[in-house]
């Protein structure tokens, strides 16, 4: 075993199960972080001595069921929506917020929502579940030669997941496929059974979004081109008002959208 | 054949767009087989470059019209560009719109074409196919239109999730003048109908678990404001009937959009009265949500919504000796009465105030507006006010700040 500074920067593979064993890890070797950081992230990684650490599924859930043992699994569910920021920020919330928890005795903390990391932890997990409401009406799917509806989504948060249980129940018979082109994975439901995929290659043109002309069903455009027109249509010049429009939907969610991206005119 | 369809959806989408209500909330269905789910919570898929939510396709079946209100862009005088889609036309975009997520569903409104039997009978045509043919468990909201057979009436609020009837002008009198072929008989007709079969629905659903459902998303109307002399507190009088008697779920107020500019019977306005609309909707808001009553609101003594200030704030100016709320010791619903705190502001508060003091910091961060709220709380931290309050004087504070800061229409 390595021998630990006081104040560590530890790495991990990105998932939830990861960041628990850097808490597992932590917790036991009474470490403080300074950061948790993604392995391979973007992000500059502050001084101190970095500990890449394994995932492991026993200490992960050794974690997870420390938390639902002093609180409830609503709150596990909590943690795990806001841990999807993918933020550095909100993994140092998150050890702060855990480590008060298991300082305090069980049921006790949690509630407190005036403690302020109790406060942000759920600022931070409305703030991720916001986007997953904005993105269950702001996902457009096209269809394929195939019939597979397919969407590309770029989301602040890593939301794909939290976006699939909404469509499988509205499409139980259809087959659909929503893809992160900036995390670069996707949800992909066959008519029966969701599952994770990884696309090769430029199934999505990244500046529009759209699917390459030739894996289009015949109809696509035809239906497209009648949305941009009823978008366009339905507007009250009279009532123009540009930044309550960009309040409701910020422009950095355009792209994609047919009735709003460069794609208007160029098809 | 598309030509013809993008030609007919320019002209019937432009014609339907003065129908505010967007939502598409309040109704679950599930698919279990077919498809398309319908949401509790309203889902927006955009919103127009005047900031409304598009939720369902809003369009209208035919712009032909036998009658000639004077408040209508599609009135029979009016020369403009007509067309009607037919039942298929109509329910393949809205299918296919649905599959590509562009949509919650359908918003079906009409002119009248023939006589109201036809033209009901056409929306429920299209709602039909849409049910039976494409086994769609979308959301429908359905015109219901006045003067058609209560059958009809009765057939739509099967197939939909929501009906509405508009009234449009808020006093008989002046829906006469300006619409000489209607009057509140033929809105109210199936307006009671709608929320009697409702009422029957939810018994016999209670006895058998699978009689059938009866606008399970309730219905809603719309009132023109701005067309006609009516005040504020005739207005909000009237919405709050409708919410206490026919049930209502929703009551719109759309600010006059002075679309025949050209007709003496109507004022003659620069822009469509915004800051009044969002004031009634900010009321509408307090009875919905703040057990606030309308003649809480306004009274025989003030009869207009206060254009400078929200309704809340108005409300509190009036009743000083209601204030300051203490809000380590007051009731949720004192607390809902404080200006600048809003539901979830005052949940969180009463939720929270056993573990320890609420401080000016952490109102802030719940996003209260403790600039106005201020005037209206006890709290340590701030300048104490003894416990008196200078209406005038917190007035023109406040008011100062709104001008300076650009105030936004928004709900409190
Ligand atoms: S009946 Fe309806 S569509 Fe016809 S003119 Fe009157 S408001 Fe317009």
């Amino acid at each position: 075993m390595k021998v630990l500074t006081p104040e560590c920067v530890f790495t991990y593979d990105g998932s939830l199960d990861g960041f628990f064993t850097v808490v597992f890890h932590a917790f036991h070797d009474r470490t403080e972080p300074s950061a948790i950081i993604p392995r391979g992230a973007n992000t500059q990684i502050p001084l101190g001595s970095i500990i890449d650490v394994d995932t492991s599924v026993s200490k992960a859930t050794r974690v997870r069921k420390g938390v639902v043992d002093r609180s409830d699994n609503r709150n596990v569910r909590l943690l795990h929506v806001a841990f999807l920021t993918g933020m550095p920020e909100t993994n140092m919330l998150l050890w702060r917020y855990l480590k008060k928890l298991f300082q305090h005795p069980p049921g006790y903390f949690f509630r407190n929502m005036l403690d302020e990391d109790v406060y942000a932890l759920v600022q931070t997990a409305r703030r991720v579940r916001k986007e997953v409401h904005r993105f269950q009406g702001f996902v457009r799917f096209q269809k394929t030669k195939d019939q597979i509806y397919a969407a590309a989504i770029d989301p602040d948060n890593d939301v794909v997941k939290l976006l699939a249980p909404h469509f499988r129940a509205r499409f139980p018979d259809r087959k659909w496929l929503i893809y992160d082109t900036r995390r670069k994975y996707g949800i992909y439901f066959d008519a029966e059974k969701l599952s994770q995929v990884e696309l090769k290659g430029e199934a999505f043109d990244l500046t529009t979004g759209h699917i390459q002309q030739n894996a289009r069903a015949m109809d696509e455009d035809y239906y497209r081109t009648l949305w941009q027109h009823y978008y366009e249509a339905i507007n009250i010049m009279e009532r123009k008002n540009h930044r309550q429009m960009r309040a409701s939907m910020p422009k950095r969610y355009w792209k994609y959208l047919p009735e709003k991206g460069a794609n208007w005119q160029t098809g | 054949m598309k030509a013809k369809v993008l030609k007919k959806l320019n002209i019937l989408a432009d014609a339907a767009k003065y129908d505010v209500s967007c939502s598409s909330s309040g109704s679950s269905r599930a698919a279990a087989a077919g498809e398309g789910t319908t949401k509790s919570a309203g889902i927006c898929h955009s919103f127009t470059e005047d900031g409304r939510c598009i939720s369902l396709l809003k369009i209208l079946y035919t712009n032909h019209c036998i009658y000639d209100c004077a408040y209508c862009v599609n009135r029979r005088s009016n020369d403009k560009p007509r067309a009607s889609f037919t039942v298929e036309e109509l329910a393949d975009l809205t299918i296919h719109f649905y599959r590509r997520n562009y949509i919650e569903g359908l918003f079906l409104s009409s002119g009248v074409l023939r006589n109201p039997d036809y033209t009901m009978e056409q929306l429920n045509a299209v709602a039909r196919k849409l049910r039976n043919g494409y086994r769609f468990n979308g959301y429908i909201h359905m015109k219901a239109i006045p003067g058609a057979d209560p059958l009809l009436v009765h057939e739509a609020g099967l197939l939909a999730d929501r009906l509405s009837v508009n009234i449009e002008i808020p006093t008989e009198k002046q829906l006469i003048r300006l619409a000489p072929e209607k009057d509140f008989a033929s809105v109210y007709r199936p307006m009671n109908q709608i929320s009697q079969q409702m009422l029957i629905s939810k018994e016999e659903r209670k006895k058998y678990r699978h009689s059938p459902r009866f606008t399970p998303a309730g219905q809603s109307t719309q009132l023109i404001v701005g067309a006609t002399p009516e005040t504020d507190y005739t207005i909000l009088k009237l919405a709050s009937g409708l919410y206490s008697q026919q049930k209502l779920k929703r009551v719109y107020y759309s600010g006059f959009v002075p679309v025949n500019a050209h007709d003496k019977r109507l004022p003659v306005l620069k822009q469509p009265p915004l800051v009044r609309e969002n004031r009634l909707y900010q009321a509408d808001w307090l009875m919905r949500f703040y057990h606030f009553r309308h003649n809480e609101i306004l009274d025989e003594n003030h009869t207009q919504l206060d254009q400078q200030v929200d309704p809340k704030l108005a409300y509190a100016l009036r009743n000083p000796h209601l204030y300051p709320v203490d809000l380590d010791k007051a009731t949720y619903e004192e607390i809902l009465r404080v200006p600048g705190i809003g539901v979830r502001s005052a949940k969180i508060i009463v939720a929270n105030r056993r573990y320890g003091r609420i401080t000016v910091a952490y109102l802030k961060k719940m996003g209260v507006a403790v600039k106005r709220a201020r005037y209206f709380i006890l709290c340590r931290e701030l300048p104490q006010t003894s416990g008196m309050i200078y209406p005038e004087q917190i007035r023109k504070r406040l008011v100062r700040q709104n001008a300076s800061a650009g105030e936004q229409l928004t709900l409190f």
